[in-house]
């Protein structure tokens, strides 16, 4: 079992290392011990996260890629899909049985075939375009539909801060 | 819990306990040697055990010394003694004296820590937190349950019969740990990237040696067991054997490894299986063994004796349960996704998607996607659908039809049945109303899951929450660690003012129900919060076509609120189906070919 799981993380670590997407850094914490990842994800062009830095961890499950692994930002994250712990919540890290909302079709939750890669490349479009439908962060979420220059600013400040930057 | 008790002893170190053994050892010695330096040592002591012994027999005392005195002259003669002599009559004074025994057999504990200390520097290096944790629940429970093996069931009445289980259960205890800490460091190992062949070679050398190790006690058992009763020899052998078939599983796991052996592939599930039941077989003999040969019903050994023969019928029951899921899982297999042929498995250039390892041979879904049999067999498991397009597989999805009616009781959803793999299954679903509660290890219990309206029933009984806190390893699972929690709930009429406040309540939420309803649902559930559960899981009987009926914006809940200010609609009814409707979760990812 955990023999599968640590030759399928090897080979995506080393398919992220040959092939990296654009502005997502992400590997083993240790080689040591390949279930801990962390990575570094460039918040999107364009957006109010830009040129940001964003710290996370990845931890995966003995089973993977049967199951999927957990994501959890390390920085201080305002957002409507993020929990106020860093958690991250988007469908494809749902496992099939459990269903934390009650409202996703299992066709849009994890399955073998999604990556490191593909879970990654979703959390940057997750801070490109926020889900205000799923109120991880209620506060987050209804500020992004009410009062966006605020949650601009919001987000600015944690730019700033990722980046070692004192606040403006 | 004796555990957490003795992490707070204050235990001295491997170092300080050497240090003082060594010491009380030499004190002794000096006092042995020093007494039998004197050649008429042996004179002296039985003299003054005759002398104790004898009391005030003055005529018997004179005859003892005469003779004592002759032996001493007789001794004298012999000149001086040479030095293995002088060895010889040290340990036998030692022997003799009480205080210096037990310096030596303090000695030979402190040995076997040493050695302990050795072979873990050799083979493991540094144990890791959770390997040290686990050795140390074992070696507690192991002294716990031994302690009411000597005193509870075989009742030893003798100082010396004490003395000679001890050193039994000491050897046993050490290879039980040592064999403990390979299966967790191969567990450690074969999750990890680099490892070195060394590493291996050690821990195969290790078992080696255990097995070597129990083979010695068995004969040993034989020695001593056979000759006194076959009984005990029954109990040692037991013990023997089940040291010997857990070193041999991970042994046998280390073959099916090196031999690249896929973890859901017959072979090795049937490997797994024999042993598994092997072990679980001797040990539940032996547990029935002791129960018969104790033939106390009522003390507190039979009753330890009973829980932990309850706990090894429900792990039995579960291994069978799992091996039926099993061979219902292949047949489901073999019978709906048949295995590729060799044009198509050479025309599908792609790896499998699941663990992007290169396919020899196949398994084709349905919708003609590819997939290794085995770990196609651990996805199915887990969900019916094709893991690349998402299609669901067709009815009796996950293990057959036998099975799915046992999946669907392990609450495990839409087929997904999770036989495989080593951990404990899932617990079952929390239900609202469900009044037991069990956690890990006492999931066996309540295996059958309550049926759908269980929470109801219950909430009109009396309430009574049972708690069971247990922990994964074997003894600690009946053992120490065992609480269970009685809470007796008295049903008082509720208030109407209670009712009627709860009535709001749950009406805020749900404005088609009217409030006849929901006060009659409320005087059986007592709860705002079971009603909404009942309503949501839908127990109650939905009302007839909603009158729309605005909700007084004060009581909107975050989400609904959120749904309302979102669709510009103001009913939970139009709501709830904007949330079946459209899928509010958070990215709805597209799917890539599968490359």
């Amino acid at each position: 079992m955990a023999g599968s799981a640590l030759r399928r993380l090897m080979a995506e670590y080393k398919q992220l290392t040959i092939n990296p997407p654009e502005g997502i850094i992400a590997g083993p914490v240790n080689e040591e011990n390949f279930f801990e990842w962390e990575a570094l994800i460039t918040g999107p062009e364009g957006t109010c996260f830009e040129g940001g830095i964003f710290p996370a961890k990845l931890i995966f499950p003995p089973d993977y890629p049967l199951s999927p692994p957990k994501m959890q930002f390390i920085c201080e994250m305002f957002h409507p899909n993020i929990y106020a712990d860093g958690r991250v919540c988007i469908s494809i890290l749902h496992a099939p049985g459990d269903d934390p909302m009650g409202y996703e079709s299992s066709a849009e939750r994890w399955s073998p075939v999604q990556s490191v890669e593909k879970i990654l490349l979703s959390v940057v479009s997750m801070l490109a375009e926020p889900n205000d439908e799923s109120g991880a962060n209620v506060d987050a979420a209804k500020m992004w539909r009410e009062d966006r220059e605020q949650f601009n600013k919001i987000a600015e400040q944690l730019v700033r801060k990722t980046l070692g930057l004192p606040p403006p | 819990m004796p555990v957490a008790l003795v992490d707070r002893l204050p235990l001295p170190n491997l170092k300080v306990y050497t240090a003082g053994s060594v010491l009380l050892l030499s004190v002794a010695v000096f006092h042995a040697v020093s007494v039998t330096s004197d050649p008429n040592w042996r004179a002296h002591t039985s003299l003054q055990r005759q002398k104790v012994m004898a009391g005030e027999g003055d005529a018997d005392v004179v005859k003892v010394m005469q003779e004592v005195r002759t032996s001493s002259l007789n001794m004298s003669t012999n000149g001086t003694r040479n030095l293995t002599e002088q060895f010889v009559e040290v340990m036998t004074f030692m022997m003799q004296e009480p205080l210096c025994m037990w310096t030596v057999i303090n000695i030979a504990y402190c040995g076997l820590a040493l050695f302990g200390f050795v072979v873990q520097r050799l083979v493991f290096g540094r144990l890791r937190v959770a390997e040290a944790q686990r050795v140390k629940d074992k070696l507690w429970n192991f002294v716990f349950y031994k302690f009411i093996f000597v005193f509870g069931v075989l009742n030893v009445q003798y100082m010396d019969e004490v003395l000679l289980w001890c050193t039994w259960f000491t050897l046993l205890g050490f290879l039980h740990l040592l064999a403990q800490l390979c299966k967790d460091r191969f567990e450690y190992l074969s999750s990890s990237p680099n490892t070195w062949w060394w590493a291996h070679a050690r821990l195969l050398g290790l078992l080696c040696f255990i097995q070597v190790a129990c083979c010695c006690l068995l004969a040993g058992a034989v020695l001593a067991g056979l000759p006194a009763t076959r009984d005990t020899f029954a109990f040692m052998a037991a013990e023997c054997a089940l040291v010997v078939v857990g070193a041999l599983h991970v042994a046998a796991r280390y073959v099916l490894q090196a031999a690249s052996v896929d973890a859901a592939e017959p072979l090795a599930y049937y490997t797994h299986l024999c042993f598994d039941s092997v072990a679980l077989g001797v040990e539940l003999a032996h547990v029935v063994h002791m129960v018969v040969y104790s033939n106390m019903l009522v003390s507190m050994a039979s009753l330890v004796l009973l829980m932990q023969l309850r706990h090894l019928l429900h792990a039995l029951q579960a291994r069978l349960r799992r091996h039926r899921l099993y061979t219902a899982l292949a047949s489901h297999m073999s019978r709906n996704y048949p295995m590729a042929s060799k044009e198509e498995v050479e025309k599908n250039q792609d790896n499998c998607a699941i663990c992007w390892e290169p396919m020899k041979e196949a398994r084709k879904l349905p919708c003609s996607h590819l997939f290794h049999n085995s770990c196609l067999c651990q996805w199915v498991q887990q969900d019916a659908s094709c893991p690349t397009c998402r299609r669901a597989l067709d009815a009796g999805a996950g293990a057959g039809a036998g099975a799915g009616a046992q999946g669907a009781a392990a609450g495990a959803g839409a087929g997904a049945l999770r036989l495989l793999d080593d951990g404990p299954p899932p617990p079952p679903p929390r239900h609202p109303g469900q009044l037991f509660h069990f956690d890990a290890c006492a999931h066996v219990a309540v295996w059958g899951a309550p049926p759908p309206d269980a929470g109801r029933r219950h909430m009109e009984s009396d309430r009574l929450a049972l708690l069971y806190l247990s922990r994964r390893s074997r003894y600690v699972s009946w053992l120490p660690s065992f609480s269970v929690e009685v809470t007796r709930v008295r049903m008082e009429p509720l208030a109407g003012s209670q009712i009627d406040a709860m009535v709001r309540q749950v009406q805020a939420m749900f404005p088609q129900y009217g409030a006849g309803v929901l006060a009659a649902e409320l005087a059986h559930t007592r709860s705002a919060a079971l009603t909404i559960d009942n309503i949501l899981e839908g127990r109650l009987p939905p009302p007839p076509p909603p009158t729309p009926a605005p909700t007084p914006p004060g009581l909107y809940t975050p989400l609904q609120q959120l749904l309302t200010v979102h669709s510009g609609r103001s009913e939970w009814s139009q709501g709830e189906s904007l949330l079946k409707n459209k899928t509010p979760t958070c990215i709805v990812f597209t799917r890539m070919p599968n490359v």
